[in-house]
């Protein structure tokens, strides 16, 4: 209680919290153990709702000149390119050039409540390098010679509608703008496409669109893409008819763009990957905000066709979130709690199985993420890069 | 005949401010309850939107009218010695602040922005409105506070 009451800013919402909540586990955070949160079996608190949610802004300062992320013995890091306009998501072509997909937040989600124009307020306070009229592009690095700076340095392709996901399959280049798959030609050694894309499949963009991020990856036969479509909104505040066919991963059909629900309860599903030795595929997955600063993790999964993983009506298996109305009791027994818990508010949106012989053995087979990390807790959880080895 | 009247301080060429001000919040705490019964019996999202669009409104408008109301309370002896005086402010400002908390109870999402606290709120708001609201009338009726001697 002294703790919480010893924090300025909150003083008022911290305050009435905690004389009103029974609980006191925002004032508890600083003792909660984040490494309980993260593996197979995740400690969960009880739920907890708050006047004004404990929050903390990271202000945007961006790298100072040589300044670099830390990184583990044996590892070194170097920055392969700057000036870029938000970039969200890398993919690797066969040829070794790297695409670099710059790409903002389509912006059309409409203020229905008060809350709306506070939260505009504090996310336009954490993002950096909002409102370019630059990004929404795909930007191509190619380093010809290998000492890690590019000698290219291309817009690959220009006037995208938030794109996010990129798959390559023989000479097809597919890109997952927020409201359709875009199928374009690419030739190896391609520096930039002119040619107009054709729609493969359309995806649920807007109306409001509030996550929007479409994640891609190709099954390895090259028959079926897989689409992870994010749920619009936090937990169903929008209305359960702006949910249709969300918070899922689609299987498309590459030949016919005929799409189905592979998997569906999660939330916001990123960085689809088929993990190289099982053949699985495995996504990592944005929990739900607004139960308390320890809830609920986020977590990586393997995603079995026709799985149901809880959103909105409970995490973790079958515990229930009490802001979803109505209940489906049969639908949470169904629930498949998920593989591996990241620690909650990490915000995972990349994916990537290590299966080269650059770095050390130990990262072989193993998964590596990327946590944008985020604001809803009072210490910072995230922004950073994981590794979770794997075994059998 | 002439009487003297307890005198209304925070007043515009004679006019009371505080009368002028106070059916806007009334009204939108009204209303609140109202929508937050109906999203309560339909889950429907729209009516604990505008449950929430009411309270804020009403909120602020009200804090404004609370603002007037208690300079007139302040600036004459008279008015403070009228027997609705005292719980007629008391209970408006406590109003106030359950209207107040209820602003932020509603902001969280779905469900829990009105079941069960932001309904039992907003029912509490609207039943102290009614007692506070009938002393305020006759404070200005019976007592004819603000009225012109």
């Amino acid at each position: 209680m002294t703790k919480c009451l010893s924090r300025p800013p909150r003083l008022l919402g911290v305050a009435l919290t905690c004389a009103l909540t029974a609980g006191l586990a925002a004032c508890n955070e600083d003792t909660f153990d984040v490494e309980s949160q993260i593996g197979p079996n995740p400690v969960l608190p009880a739920p907890q709702q708050y006047l004004f949610p404990p929050m903390k802004l990271a202000s945007v300062v961006g790298w100072k000149e040589g300044e670099k992320p830390s990184v583990p013995q044996g590892l070194k890091v170097e920055a392969l390119a700057t000036g870029l306009e938000h970039p969200r998501s890398l993919y690797v072509l066969p040829n070794g050039d790297i695409l670099v997909v710059e790409s903002e937040s389509p912006g059309i989600e409409p203020i229905r409540r008060p809350k709306n124009l506070v939260m505009n307020f504090i996310e336009s306070m954490v993002t950096g390098g909002g409102g370019s009229k630059k990004s929404n592009r795909i930007t191509l690095l190619r380093d010809a010679n290998g000492d890690g700076k590019p000698d290219t340095h291309t817009i690959f392709l220009d006037h995208l509608n938030s794109p996010f996901g990129v798959a390559l399959v023989g000479s097809d280049l597919y890109v997952a703008n927020t409201d359709a798959i875009m199928r374009y030609t690419y030739n190896t050694g391609d520096t930039t496409i002119t040619g107009p894309g054709t729609q493969l499949t359309p995806l649920p963009g807007g109306p409001i669109d509030h996550h929007w991020t479409k994640s891609l990856v190709a099954s390895p036969d090259g028959k079926l893409l897989y689409v992870g479509v994010g749920s619009n909104s936090n937990i169903t505040e929008n209305g359960m008819q702006a949910e249709k066919n969300r918070a899922a991963i689609w299987e498309v059909e590459r030949a016919t763009g005929r799409w189905r629900t592979f998997a569906d309860g999660l939330r916001n599903p990123n960085g689809l990957s088929f993990e190289p030795q099982s053949g699985a595929l495995w996504a990592v997955v944005n929990e739900r905000d607004e139960l308390g600063p320890n809830l609920v993790p986020d977590y990586m999964t393997s995603v079995k066709d026709g799985g149901f993983y809880g959103w909105p009506y409970s995490y973790y298996g079958q515990h229930v979130d009490p802001r979803v109305q109505p209940p489906l009791p049969d639908l949470v027994a169904k629930a498949i709690a998920p593989d591996y818990a990241l620690s909650s508010h990490v915000a995972p949106l990349g994916l990537a199985f290590y299966t080269a012989e650059a770095l050390p053995a130990q990262y072989k087979g193993g998964a590596f993420v990327g946590e944008h990390g985020s604001w809803d807790r009072q210490r910072f959880n995230g922004y950073k890069v994981v590794f979770v080895p794997f075994r059998d | 005949m002439d009487v003297e009247h307890p005198r209304s301080t925070a007043s515009i060429l004679g006019h009371p401010v505080h009368p002028l001000l106070v059916p806007f919040p009334i009204v939108c705490f009204i209303g609140t309850l109202l929508t937050d019964l109906a999203y309560w019996g339909t889950a429907d999202i729209m009516w604990s939107n505008f449950s929430s669009w009411l309270l804020s409104a009403g909120v602020i408008v009200g804090w404004f009218a609370g603002i007037a109301g208690l300079i007139d309370f302040a600036g004459d002896r008279r008015v403070r010695a009228q027997r609705p005086a005292w719980p007629h402010a008391i209970g408006n400002v406590v109003a106030l602040i359950l209207a107040t908390i209820n602003v932020f109870v509603h902001t969280h999402d779905a469900w829990t922005s009105v079941v069960p606290w932001g309904l039992t709120l907003s029912v509490a708001v609207v039943l102290i409105l009614l007692v506070t609201g009938w002393l305020g009338g006759s404070l200005v009726y019976r007592h004819g506070v603000g009225v012109k001697s």
